[in-house]
């Protein structure tokens, strides 16, 4: 018997189910990206370790009320849009100063920027000297039995810190690395009856300030944005180059933020 | 005589279809990998706060390593009476608790607990890494942030992170 012809299948319905699966896909999905500013909470802390004396100059307190009114560093702000032009002047009216110039300037109530954080000119001397002084530290504590680790801990991060520093010193290509005051912060202040509109738009004003900050940063010593950075990191998240870079511009930049739980 | 022939009804060729499957597959494909699916539906109605330079949460999202919280105003306005200033929260459920439980900050530990147990197995974070992502209404009192917030730092749910509408991008 003559092998018969396979009958072609009918496919006319194929565009039905390819329709219906579209779809399903349409309804169930969206497209709208989900963003967010991530903010790490504070751990809990059993043992006290004193705080630092802070000056009155190193905070950048942002506070609104009930009635949603700002103020900034102790001046009322009425449009919520100036508030990162505050914190720009914050990070940067004492920024270009030099060490002799800083040194004077701290003790002198009557100098411009001495309501301002002022910077501490770290070279590569200095640096390797704190890193040896730490580390000694740090074996000394670790040596004594009653010690908490947590303290031990506390005092090697301190170290670490120090190595940190030298690895961005050689990256940033001068002789001197500037680092902001290490108490300077920006301290969020609301009440229970602020609006979250404007807890957002605090958040949100800080954000766009230390992205200008940085952006400046990443132009001045490779000649290319911070966004290239990030959108890098974003693709890649462990790339070492880029990683260092972030690391770099973290340290110049400090994202020191504390959120004041409001008073009941 | 003429040369062109007049008349007799040709019925109109059929026109070849056997390509539509792959245009609308082709459609498929492009919505498969530009959007991503809902987490949950809500029953608390809110509009966010615009902001910019915020964070993409997507890679989270596909890792994972991100749970999201809502707090807005009740859809069924009856109930919104009871709720502290007439807010309520939602969270998506995993273990459901009673409904009363449903809009409560003091749920948020254990559903957040809970949301980590059911985690898959491969996820290697330890839930101090797993951002919480609140997204609350423009008029919602801080003050509820802050009591989320709290329990969160009881857990050492360490990672905090306020969702707003971001237009622009870097």
């Amino acid at each position: 018997m003559a092998r018969r012809d396979i009958p072609e299948i009918n496919a006319g319905s194929m565009a039905d189910i390819a329709f219906l699966l579209l779809i399903f896909f349409l309804v169930t999905t969206t497209m709208d990206r989900d963003k967010a500013y991530v903010r790490p909470i504070p751990k809990k802390v059993e043992i006290v370790i004193p705080p630092p004396d802070i000056q009155e100059r190193d905070i950048c307190a942002i506070i609104a009320n009930s009635s949603n009114e700002l103020m900034v560093r102790k001046k009322l702000v009425a449009n919520p849009d100036d508030i990162s032009d505050l914190i720009l002047e914050f990070f940067r009216t004492n920024e270009k100063l030099t060490s002799e110039e800083t040194a004077i300037g701290s003790m002198d109530p009557g100098f411009s920027g001495f309501e301002f954080p002022f910077y501490n000119r770290f070279g590569i001397d200095e640096i390797n000297l704190r890193i040896a002084e730490t580390t000694e530290e740090a074996e000394k504590i670790e040596e004594d039995e009653d010690a908490d680790p947590v303290l031990i801990q506390y005092y090697w991060a301190k170290v670490k810190e120090w190595q940190k520093k030298k690895k961005a010193l050689k990256l940033y290509g001068k002789s001197e690395l500037p680092e902001i005051s290490p108490q300077a912060h920006i301290r969020i202040e609301v009440q229970i009856k602020t609006g979250y509109v404007l807890f957002a738009k605090i958040q949100s004003e800080i954000e766009e300030a230390l992205f200008e900050l940085r952006d400046d940063a990443a132009q001045r010593i490779w000649g290319f944005g911070y966004g290239r950075i990030v959108t890098q990191l974003g693709n890649e998240p462990t790339d070492a180059e880029y990683l260092a870079k972030k690391g770099l511009l973290d340290l110049l930049y400090p994202a020191r933020i504390i959120e004041v739980t409001p008073k009941k | 005589m003429s040369k062109f022939k007049k008349g007799g009804k040709k019925p109109a060729p059929a026109i070849n279809t056997s390509s539509l499957p792959d245009i609308v597959f082709m459609l498929l494909f492009f919505f498969m990998v530009a959007t991503t699916t809902k987490d949950a539906d809500p029953t608390v109605e809110l509009t966010q706060p615009t902001g910019v330079r915020a964070e993409d949460m997507t890679p989270f999202k596909q890792r994972s390593e991100i749970d999201f919280l809502y707090l807005g105003v009740p859809r069924n306005k009856a109930r919104a009476e009871s709720f502290n200033m007439g807010y309520a929260l939602f969270l998506d459920n995993v273990a459901q608790p009673s409904p009363g439980d449903l809009y409560n900050v003091n749920t948020v530990r254990r559903w957040k607990l809970d949301k980590f147990e059911a985690k898959p197995d491969r996820m290697e974070q330890p839930i101090k890494e797993v951002i919480t992502c609140i997204k609350a209404d423009e008029q919602a009192p801080t003050g509820i942030i802050f009591d989320i917030r709290k329990e969160l730092q009881e857990i050492e749910a360490l990672k905090l992170a306020y969702a707003v509408q971001d237009n622009g991008s870097y």
